[in-house]
């Protein structure tokens, strides 16, 4: 006996062996057919009694473990079911004849045998014979069963006869010695009369008794002759047999307590009919502990052929604790003798399978443990791979899963064992992929993307390498590419840098011939490799889309109101639904990319890998829109840091797309890596809006480029800078041609000029164009131009480089009127003394630091196509930045008196600034030339007239008025012209003096106009004297009051007010006038007495009842009236 | 006297593994992992046992041709592994218990320190000393 049967279990002590056999040539399909059918009967209910026999079938069995039947019935084959195929009469003899042959080789044992003829028909058919029966074909022979269940029953015929013939041996005959094959040399000789002997004979004969008890479904008196035998055997020392006896009391009391069975599958199986559930099956029957062995039972003196007494009585039944004991002693008896190595380590497994369902894992494992170290003769191959995968299934029953994987891989490494001609690297690949789960290793790189590996990393490692290369010898490349990029996947941190190299090396050897996939593999046993994406190679730590640049990004138009006001809610904001906004925020991005336009998302990606990695076709996976990756290939150096990573894409559709993550191929391997996978990555959301298509505008001027950003205060991003240097004054044109580079028609143009926050004092328009003329071209076809000019005019006021004013200026500003002119103008000299006149000394003209710069940013919004019909529209901003240089300044500023009282000339000091030759002219008058540093004198002509509509207007400046608007200076240089304002140099305080009073004043002595002369007047006559007032204002001046007080003027600086015996006034000498109404006159009337003669001056003082400040200081200071007194003529 | 130590955390991934006969890591590396099973099994059937009356140390997990294996497992489920030479019969139950009590007190010790974090490998030179002491150590 050398070959064990693994599968048995205790159960099988109450089968009969059955072995089914092909005869001649039957193809193995249709006699499995066959024998599937006959093995359904496994399980027959004998007439007329409670007994049940069990079937078990074999389609091959080893005629010597035939030989070891005495000693364990259930080893015994006593059927024999033969199949054939015979399709003629003539080949009838000769099957018949191989019928019988087969027979011999069981022959000893054989109980009743049959044989199955499929195809012959005929004659020979029709006769009826037992042992033979006729099928016509393999499908037609519903009989079959019907047939085995007629075979069975004449088997339990012999088998009952056989017990009964045994059980009722007198104990006085001779009882003939069973012997085990290797036992029957060492008997040789003994003397069969010792009472020892008999003894021995006795025991054996019980057990075998009990054997066939068992077969025949007498559970309670096969317990009671397998505890007599013990008892026997235990005497006389006869440990083989002892052990037996022993493992058929165990046998007896595991089918007693599980009658579900313990072997799994095939005692499920036979329990099929029965209405008792399989759970319920395996667990104890209750009350089952409590039996204990009787020991009046056990009679020692003889067999006792009436075991009737037992019958029922279920003491003599082995408590589960006791079994395994039992297991262990018997066990222990069989490692006695080498030659039962094959029972010894059939019991012990059959001892697991009954822990197993005792969950007594420990004790199991000490079983296996010592079936591990039952050595058998040298095992072939195969034999040694049976051996192992039945030790794993048994660790695998137990829970211990570690052991069952590491048996397994035994297993798995036996079957391409190098002594092996034929490896079976198949097998050895199926069997390996069965260990995974021992190994806590799934082929789910999902599983390991939650946080750094938690695993056995070594043998996690040894297992993958021994599956790639298993896989790679079996002839499937895809297979060991998967494998290969799973390991690399999961194991990187554990891998050695040259175990790195080592595996990509290989990998990409691999890759030549098969590339990797993200596609399923199905694996021939039907479980399927999930891919392999490469999220580490190379490690993404942040995800960040990109908005578009400045000039492409759309906005949306304003003009539908209350379009982002969530209607969700009446509530502009309510922290309930703050949450939601918080949620939106996390997954959307608050821009837009635009169909048709290049969009970027910005990966920071670095290298794990000791060398280079080769990264190539890397590009977007999106989804939502219909979307273009143009993917990128990088190389990134070995150990790198943080590198960023722009992928690029162009959306063909609009709606919102999501960015769900990235496709690399790196050593040959397509990757495809969502971003929800990635473990560690941040990301600012991956959801953004697209919107139609706009048209895209680019801009071209007449300027050169600049190099200069703008403040960056500005806040606006600009697309183009350029620059442009000026002169005060000057101006010039910019022609900016605007190019539609887009596939959209640019319908809408809207300008917009911005001009960033300056100290500078700005007059008049910086920035001025006409829209219009643009407009005109307008709808712009893609590739199509138009031009667009913008005027740019600098006035700037240069002159609050006050030192250089006053270092120029001699005497500040000298106003020379005529004395009694009204009005009068007093000489002012505007803080001369106040400032220090020491100009630093950089500060000369023409200096760059004076150079002022102005900034500004021309903002085109434009939209057209689809994209303005959804209210988007793009805004390019062009910077516009400035440099003025100073041209010519006004150094003094000095009036002369014109004809009229109430206009003058004003002379300007204009001097050269610049390096070159200036023209300068001042509203018609003649050109002056000045060379660079010159200063001369401009002299201004007053118009002939003051327009009143102005004078109405500002009815105190009525001299600024002239200048202001018409005191234009131009200035030629070369061929740029300009203008110069003098608007900067005329400041408040010279203002205030050339101011016009409102009232006009005409003093009359004696009815004639006293303007410039001084009147004459006799003494001793009254004279007449009349101030005519005329409100030139818009409003009404007064109250006021004018007081007329003479006085003489000794021309040494003394003036004489004491004078009341000299000057008698006729009347009062003070006027109060309540109001001068717009445009009308008021006239006082006084009349004065000279009592002497001389010459008399009049001061005519004005005072107001309020102190108000809005009058100029020139009404508080009246002309003086010069009259001269002349002797009366006689 | 021991030719393998290691340290497993309650996942029952290695933290600590060395074994003498450096240039056949692996098998030792099966022997522990394969022993994890019986340390599995022990601590189930202790599970019921009051905590504080536990004992910590498993005794003999299995026995090898060559080898006996130990276990030994600390409150919170972190198991200590030793492989001793079978030939070594000089080795009673009780030496085993002590070498095992000074395995966890040195990995108590790597444990406070901190920055260590706990289940990382143990990279701790005075930890490696000490088990460098156990394996070489006569008696």
């Amino acid at each position: 006996m050398s070959v064990p049967d693994y599968m048995q279990c205790a159960e099988d002590h109450q089968t009969l062996l059955v072995v089914v056999q092909p005869v001649g040539i039957v193809s193995e399909e249709n006699f499995f057919k066959i024998y599937k059918r006959i093995s359904s009967v496994s399980q027959i209910s004998v007439r007329d009694s409670q007994r049940v026999l069990y079937i078990r079938y074999r389609h091959h069995y080893p005629p010597e473990n035939n030989e070891w039947g005495d000693f364990q019935t259930h080893r015994k084959v006593v059927g024999l079911i033969t199949i054939t195929d015979c399709f003629s009469a003539k080949d009838w003899p000769q099957t018949f004849e191989k019928f019988h042959v087969q027979k011999e080789i069981y022959g000893s044992t054989l109980y009743d045998s049959r044989l199955f003829v499929f195809g012959l028909q005929g004659e020979i058919a029709e006769q009826p014979r037992t042992d033979v029966a006729f099928y016509p074909n393999y499908e037609d022979c519903q009989t079959v069963e019907k047939r085995i269940e007629d075979f069975i029953e004449s088997l339990f015929i012999v088998l009952e006869s056989k017990r009964l013939d045994r059980a009722t041996d007198k104990s006085g005959d001779k009882i003939p010695l069973l012997c085990v094959p290797f036992e029957k040399k060492d008997f040789v000789g003994l003397d069969t009369d010792s009472r020892h002997y008999k003894k021995r004979c006795q025991g054996r004969m019980r057990k075998h008794v009990g054997d066939l008890c068992l077969q025949a479904g007498m559970l309670q008196d096969s317990l009671v002759h397998y505890h007599m035998s013990v008892e026997l055997l235990r005497s006389v020392n006869d440990f083989l047999w002892l052990g037996a006896a022993l493992e058929g009391l165990c046998s007896a009391s595991v089918i007693y307590h599980y009658p579900g069975g313990t072997g799994g599958e095939t005692g499920a199986r036979r329990f099929q009919g029965s209405s008792l559930p399989a759970e319920a099956a395996n667990r104890h029957r209750p009350g089952a502990q409590e039996v204990l062995i009787d020991p009046g039972a056990l009679t020692t003196n003889g067999i006792n052929p009436d075991t009737s007494a037992e019958i029922g009585r279920a003491k003599n039944c082995l408590s589960p604790e006791d079994i395994i004991d039992k297991y262990k002693e018997a066990i222990s008896y069989y490692s006695k003798y080498k030659n039962a190595g094959v029972i010894e380590l059939e019991a012990c497994v059959k001892a697991v399978r009954v822990l197993a369902i005792q969950k007594r894992s420990m004790e199991a494992s000490e079983f296996l443990q010592n079936a591990v170290y039952i050595n058998l003769r040298q095992l072939s191959e195969e034999e040694k791979i049976q051996r192992y995968s039945i030790l794993s299934e048994l660790y695998e029953l137990i829970g211990f899963h570690r052991k069952s994987a590491f048996f397994k891989r035994v297993a798995a490494m036996q079957c391409v064992a190098p002594s092996i001609a034929e490896p079976g690297w198949r097998a050895c690949y199926k069997l390996l992929l069965e260990t995974l789960p021992g190994y806590s290793l799934s082929l789910d790189p999902k599983d390991f993307s939650k946080g750094t590996h938690r695993g056995w990393a070594a043998v996690q490692m040894r297992l993958l390498h021994e599956l790639v290369y298993a896989s790679r010898r079996m002839g499937n490349p895809a297979l060991s590419v998967r494998h290969l990029s799973f390991l690399l996947q999961t194991m990187l941190d554990f891998l050695s840098d040259q175990e790195k190299k080592d595996v990509t090396q290989s990998l990409e050897n691999y890759t030549c011939k098969c590339p990797g996939t993200m596609e399923l593999l199905t694996l021939p046993g039907g479980p399927t490799l999930p891919p392999v994406p490469f999220t580490k190679l190379p490690i993404v730590r942040r995800v960040k889309l990109l908005n578009l640049p400045a000039s492409l990004r759309p906005q949306k138009m304003k003009s539908l109101l209350g379009q982002n006001v969530s209607t969700k809610s009446p509530f502009i904001y309510s922290p309930i639904i703050a949450h939601n906004r918080g949620e939106e925020r996390n997954k959307k991005i608050d821009f837009q990319w635009v169909q048709g336009d290049v969009c970027e998302v910005q990966l920071m990606v670095y290298n794990p890998m000791p060398f280079e990695l080769r990264v190539e076709n890397m590009g977007l996976l999106t989804s939502g829109v219909e979307f273009e990756s143009l993917p990128a290939a990088l190389s990134l150096p070995a150990e790198s840091g943080l590198y960023p990573v722009t992928l690029v894409g162009v959306p063909q559709t609009t709606g919102t797309i999501t960015v769900n993550g990235y496709h690399t191929t790196v050593f040959g391997v397509f990757s495809d890596c969502l971003l929800d996978n990635l473990p560690g990555v941040k990301t600012s959301g991956s959801t953004v809006e697209v919107i139609p298509a706009l048209p895209r505008l680019q801009i071209s001027t007449s300027l050169p480029r600049s190099a200069h950003s703008l403040q960056p205060s500005s806040g606006d991003e600009t697309s183009t800078n350029v620059s442009v240097q000026l002169y005060n004054g000057e101006t010039q044109q910019l022609v900016i041609k605007l190019e539609n580079i887009g596939m959209e028609p640019l319908e809408k143009l809207e300008v917009t000029s911005k001009i960033l926050t300056t100290k500078e004092k700005l007059y008049g328009d910086f920035l001025s164009w006409n829209l219009e003329e643009t407009l005109a071209q307008f709808p712009l076809q893609p590739g199509k131009v138009a031009t667009f000019v913008v005027n740019i005019k600098v006035k700037l006021d240069f002159s609050c480089q006050e030192n250089l004013l006053q270092d120029l200026s001699d005497d500040g500003i000298s106003v020379s009127g005529f004395p009694l002119c009204s009005p009068f103008r007093q000489v002012v000299r505007p803080r001369v003394e106040s400032k220090p006149v020491n100009p630093p000394e950089g500060s000369k003209p023409g200096d760059p630091s004076h150079v002022k710069t102005l900034e500004a940013i021309l903002n085109f919004k434009y939209s057209g196509g689809p994209g303005h019909v959804e209210g988007y529209y793009r805004n390019l901003s062009l910077g516009l930045h400035v440099e003025a240089e100073p041209s010519v300044f006004f150094t003094r500023v000095s009036t002369l008196p014109a004809t009229s009282t109430r206009q003058c000339h004003l002379l300007l000091d204009v001097f050269n600034s610049t390096e070159h030759e200036l023209t300068v002219s001042a509203r018609g008058n003649e050109e002056l030339i000045l060379h660079a540093g010159e200063c001369q004198r401009l002299q201004d002509n007053p118009p002939s007239e003051i327009p009143e509509e102005r004078q109405s207007y500002f009815p105190l400046r009525g001299i600024w008025l002239q200048i202001g608007d018409k005191c234009e200076v131009r200035v030629k240089l070369s061929s740029r012209r300009g203008e110069a304002s003098v608007e900067g140099l005329l400041n408040q305080l010279v203002l205030e003096h050339l101011q016009l009073a409102p009232l006009q004043w005409d003093v009359l002595v004696d009815g004639q106009p006293c303007d410039c002369e001084a009147a004459a007047c006799r003494v001793g006559d009254p004279v007449r004297l009349e101030v005519r007032l005329t409100n030139r204002s818009p409003r009404s001046v007064g109250p006021f009051a004018l007081t007329v007080a003479p006085f003489q003027d000794h021309q040494n600086g003394v003036h004489n007010y004491d004078l009341h015996d000299a000057v008698s006034f006729v009347g009062s000498s003070t006027f109060y006038l309540d109001a001068v109404q717009p445009a009308g006159q008021s006239a006082c009337l006084g009349a004065l007495l000279f009592l002497y003669t001389g010459d008399f001056f009049l001061h005519i003082r004005f005072h107001q009842d309020s102190a108000s400040k809005d009058l100029p200081p020139s009404w508080f200071c009246l002309p003086s009236v010069h009259v001269r007194a002349l002797e009366a003529p006689a | 006297m021991a030719v393998c130590v290691a340290v497993i955390a309650k996942e029952n991934y290695p933290l600590y593994i060395r074994s003498i006969p450096t240039e056949n890591e692996l098998k030792f590396h099966y022997m522990v992992h394969t022993s994890l099973d019986v340390v599995d099994e022990k601590i189930s059937a202790m599970g019921k046992a009051l905590v504080d009356q536990r004992e910590l140390y498993l005794g003999l997990l299995y026995p090898t041709e060559d080898y006996k294996v130990y276990g030994y497992v600390t409150n919170s489920k972190v198991k200590f592994v030793m492989v001793v030479d079978s030939s070594n019969t000089a080795l009673r139950d009780n030496e085993i218990r002590s070498m095992f009590r000074k395995l966890h007190n040195s990995y108590t010790d790597v444990m406070c320190n901190p920055f260590y974090n706990p289940g990382d490998r143990i990279h701790s030179r005075a930890f490696d000393s000490m088990v460098t002491s156990m394996m070489i150590q006569v008696c």
